[in-house]
């Protein structure tokens, strides 16, 4: 499909085999290129079965934007198409329609040059290769998902997208994946439902967004996945616990009533029995306003960060490190180290966790003891943590993809995004929710940093190292 | 006794005042289905006989009276409620001033047919008929919506307006006829024209005739005369009123039509006078002459009486299905540059006539 | 407006009353004969008398959806969600997944219609590649109480309280 007219070449050249040199003369729309690309397309589309309605990929389908660039002929293919098998699976939830497969062999290609896995391979000559996995091994690569995007018509697809919606109707929306060091650059496809229709779920899949200086355009199967799980059991309300009881209040309500607490105990001047835990999901100037809030004006007395174990990194994209910014902790004078919940139970009176979005009952174990001993427990979430019981205030916060900010990876390159979804409810940015505190608890100093940009501004002007590239 | 039989003519008015107002509504509404090709309310039915709708206005009555009698909070309640009545009141009074038959003799007493027969029932009728104005614009300023009271308005423009009309399109007849007393005039038309055509008003003025049904139809305030109400896009004067309030505003109209029409058979079509018919029988002009009893001649009156009311509204109700509504300078220059210049003219035209024939 | 005008205006006026006086007189007769048992050529009304007397719908009608079924009872539809699509109203929601069959691939497991919205443009119909919806129930009464009993599911069928 990429013949090209090369000025010296006698015959069309394939654009994508041939190397550039210079003085090349290159014609891509010629009427010869294009006739050629038109039989080519015929010849693909012969064998074609008419799936759209029922593909996947009807909508991103590149067959079909050849077809509408090139073609719209009517089949001149009057023999009975040949009947291949249409449900193979190929491992790590993927589905092979060998009927839909053009051999391109792309998929083939990407596991033998990109993962060097080699599971997949074509069979058979001629009218009769077909893809299908090596020995009957499974596709069992972190790297499986990325199959279905390159795949160029709907041959490879994902259980767990399949059949769910159509492409057409999703919303893309950059952003950055928060699940490790490495910060690779998405889409978000969301679809947020008809007028009367509620989705059972608005993020329908995630997808890499090319970055060559960071995954190019792969992702793992962690990132693609991640993103159900966090979008799950979300909390949208600002609750006050007391006796079990849970009452719902307003954002001026519950940031008024933990700024009483803060302020009580540093008037006092026991800023050391306030304990801050936080997590390096944070934003550069989400830190940046934390140090300057806890550490700078009220001094508290253990400020400590609280993040997922390290993973076992897989040697391309996926690091050890699975939150997306302590190298922006450490860079902004943070020791991003496990808080010490056994001093934090006997010295803190005022516990404030800003709770990771993956923090989630399992994990807890550690905390509670402490959780349970300390007098004031202020839990700021995006999801159900598993703490909530104990807390006496829980602040609902967004999730990475709901706000904007900025990280900086593994590698120290810094990235800025801006807020790929609507967060739910009342659940707000956790910038908003540290102005709103040294608003409440009226901080010389931190007055006018009432927007994302300014707070950008004053974080830049003090580390110029997060300046992005 | 005299109070007894007054009391029993009282009565005996009011029901057949309001039991043909009753069925008016049916009337208009067979009518004007039947006019466009419908069929019309046929629905209400007691246990299963429809009889064409017949029981229609019952249902009505029966959802009006149970409706929820709603005032709202920012009006002026005495007021508010008062209204319907005073409209309602002074149109019900109109009607016993109609003569509805010649005198019977029962056991040896005279009895009119008639509840007052006043020296000057004409004068009162168009008095009472004035007065309705009140209830209209009560009902508009009582209700403290501006709209409404902007309906009231317009409507006791348009009544002021047509009364001047109607009041010269009278005078032409009263010019023509003995008396004020409405007994005296419909006694007046019994007699003869030329030899062969009865006295009737229409024929003593038909010019004052068609005056006076043009402004009586606007005195109604129906279509095309509606623009007190205008129920389709402009807001009336009963807006803020529901219920028995809001039927008594629609039944004052239906009642207007009969006083209307009665007025209308008592002064232009002879009243209760059948053509060349005499206490004693028919005395044809051509000769020949048929005797009656003096119980088939008053029943026959009657009857004549009730045919020309009941012609009357149907004329009326036609009207109202027929033409579109004028609008509201429209209504004006053919109140005042039309119908009243044309009373004046009436008049005079009357007086030469009058000066010559004598 | 001069003499002439106004007498033009009056003998317009008569005749307009002539006129609805003749359509009462002519439908009253009508009536009249009917009434005693004499057939006229025409009736005296148009009226339908709707519960009991019924319209034929014609065959091109849009009325209440319905989903076409293969020979073995299972829907055509393969919830392409070329009708949600193609819907100015919103008002389809489809829910799809895998069929047994491989061939047919994918077929709905629950077609919900919200007839609150639905303008019954017929544009579903129109864009349904697999000839699965149709709108020629003929049913015409479906209104209900309720907003929510106006979603309608037209497959698998009605549920509880969604009897059409």
């Amino acid at each position: 499909m990429c013949v090209v007219e090369i000025d010296g070449c006698p015959k069309l050249e394939l654009a994508c085999a041939t190397a550039v040199k210079d003085g090349m003369d290159v014609r891509t729309g010629t009427d010869r290129g294009c006739e050629a690309r038109r039989v080519v397309l015929e010849f693909l589309l012969a064998e074609h079965p008419l799936d759209c309605p029922v593909c996947d990929k009807a909508g991103e389908c590149r067959l079909q934007d050849y077809y509408q660039d090139h073609g719209l002929f009517a089949s001149r293919f009057n023999e009975a198409k040949t009947k291949r098998a249409k449900l193979v699976p190929i491992g790590k939830s993927l589905l092979l329609d060998r009927e839909r497969c053009i051999l391109c062999t792309r998929c083939v290609r990407f596991l033998e040059d990109i993962t060097r896995t080699h599971e997949l391979g074509v069979f058979e000559r001629g009218n009769r290769s077909e893809v299908g996995t090596r020995e009957d091994r499974e596709v069992a690569t972190n790297y499986a998902g990325n199959l279905v995007d390159l795949c160029p018509v709907g041959a490879i697809t994902d259980r767990e997208f399949r059949f769910s919606t159509r492409a057409w109707f999703l919303k893309r929306s950059a952003s950055f994946c928060p699940l490790c060091g490495r910060g690779c650059e998405i889409w978000i496809d969301q679809h947020p439902g008809f007028a009367r229709t509620v989705r059972s779920k608005r993020i329908y899949r995630v997808r890499p967004k090319e970055n060559p200086r960071r995954n190019g355009p792969w992702m793992c199967a962690a990132g693609r996945r991640g993103f159900a799980v966090l979008d799950s059991h979300r909390i949208d309300q600002i609750f006050r616990i007391k006796d079990g009881r849970r009452t719902i209040l307003t954002w001026d309500k519950g940031l008024h009533w933990a700024a009483l607490k803060l302020e009580e105990l540093s008037a006092k001047g026991h800023s050391g029995r306030i304990a801050v835990v936080l997590n390096s999901f944070l934003s550069n100037e989400e830190l940046f306003l934390a140090r300057r809030l806890f550490r700078d004006s009220l001094h508290v007395g253990s400020l400590a960060f609280l993040d997922p174990e390290p993973g076992i990194p897989d040697g391309f994209l996926l690091t050890s490190q699975r939150s997306s910014n302590r190298r922006g902790a450490r860079e902004l004078g943070f020791d991003p180290a496990p808080p010490d919940w056994d001093r934090i139970a006997e010295t803190a009176e005022l516990l404030l966790l800003f709770a990771h979005p993956l923090l989630d009952a399992a994990a807890k174990g550690p905390i509670e003891k402490a959780w349970n001993r300390v007098r004031t427990r202020i839990l700021v979430t995006p999801r159900e943590s598993g703490l909530e019981a104990g807390a006496d205030v829980i602040l609902p916060s967004a999730l990475p993809a709901e706000k904007p900010g900025s990280w900086t990876n593994i590698d120290g390159s810094s990235s800025a995004f801006e807020s790929a979804l609507e967060s739910p409810g009342e659940a707000l940015a956790e910038w908003r929710i540290l102005t709103g505190l040294a608003r409440e608890l009226r901080i010389d100093g931190m007055a006018g940093l009432e927007s994302i940009g300014r707070v950008r501004e004053d974080c830049l002007r003090m580390h110029p190292f997060f300046k992005v590239t | 006794m005299e109070i007894l039989i007054t009391l029993i003519k009282i009565v005996g008015t009011l029901v057949w005042f309001l039991t043909l107002t009753l069925y008016l509504t049916w009337v208009e509404r067979k009518e004007s289905a039947v006019i466009q090709d419908r069929i019309g309310a046929n629905r209400a039915s007691i246990l299963g006989i429809r009889a064409f709708g017949l029981f229609q206005p019952l249902a009505d009555a029966v959802k009006m009276i149970f409706k929820q009698d709603f005032v709202p909070a920012f009006s002026d309640r005495i007021l508010h409620s008062l209204a319907p009545f005073l409209s309602f009141f002074f149109v019900a009074v109109t009607i016993t001033a109609v003569p509805f038959g010649d005198s019977l003799r029962i056991a040896g007493r005279t009895v009119a047919l008639q509840v007052i027969d006043g020296s000057a029932g004409l004068i009162f009728i168009l008095a009472m008929l004035s007065m309705g104005i009140y209830g209209i614009l009560l009902g508009g300023w009582a209700s403290r919506n501006r709209y409404s009271l902007l309906g009231g308005m317009r409507g006791a423009a348009q009544l002021i307006s047509y009364e001047v009309a109607l009041g010269f399109s009278l005078v032409g007849l009263v010019m023509v006829f003995p008396s004020l007393r409405l007994s005296d005039i419909v006694a007046f038309q019994g007699g003869l024209l030329f030899g062969f055509l009865p006295r009737w008003g229409v024929f003593l003025q038909p010019l004052g005739f068609a005056l006076f049904f043009i402004a009586a139809l606007a005195e109604t305030k129906r279509v095309p005369f509606d623009l007190p109400e205008g129920e389709s896009e402009i807001i009336g004067f009963f807006t803020e009123y529901g219920g028995l309030k809001w039927g008594l505003f629609m039944m004052t109209d239906f009642m207007e039509i009969i006083v209307m029409s009665a007025l209308m058979t008592t002064l232009y079509f002879g009243g209760w006078q059948v053509p060349w018919l005499g206490p004693g029988g028919f005395h044809f002009p051509w000769g020949g002459e048929w005797p009656l009893p003096r119980g088939a001649v008053v029943a026959l009156q009657v009857a004549s009486f009730n045919i020309k009311v009941v012609f009357g509204c149907w004329l009326q109700i036609l009207i109202r299905w027929t033409y579109p509504r004028l609008r509201y300078d429209q209504l004006m220059d053919l109140g005042w540059k039309i119908l009243v210049p044309l009373g004046f003219a009436n008049i005079g035209l009357t007086a030469v006539l009058i000066g010559v024939l004598s | 407006m001069t003499v002439k005008d106004g007498a033009r205006f009056a003998i317009e006026v008569l005749r307009g009353g002539l006129i609805t006086a003749r359509h009462f007189a002519v439908n009253m007769a009508r009536h009249s004969l009917r009434a005693i048992g004499i057939r006229t050529r025409r009736t005296g009304a148009v009226t339908i008398q709707y519960p009991e007397a019924r319209k034929q719908v014609p065959s091109r009608h849009r009325s209440l959806h319905r989903l076409l079924t293969r020979p073995d009872g299972r829907p055509r539809c393969v919830a392409c969600m070329l009708c949600l699509t193609v819907c100015p109203s919103e008002c389809i929601s489809v829910e799809a997944d895998e069929d047994p069959d491989p061939e047919i691939q994918k077929t709905p497991i629950r077609f919900e219609i919200d007839l609150s919205r639905c303008c019954f443009c017929g544009f579903c119909v129109e864009a349904c590649p697999e000839d699965a919806i149709r709108m020629d129930t003929g049913i015409l009464e479906w209104g209900r109480l309720g907003r929510d009993d106006l979603r309608i599911e037209i497959w698998p069928g009605p549920g509880p309280g969604r009897k059409i």
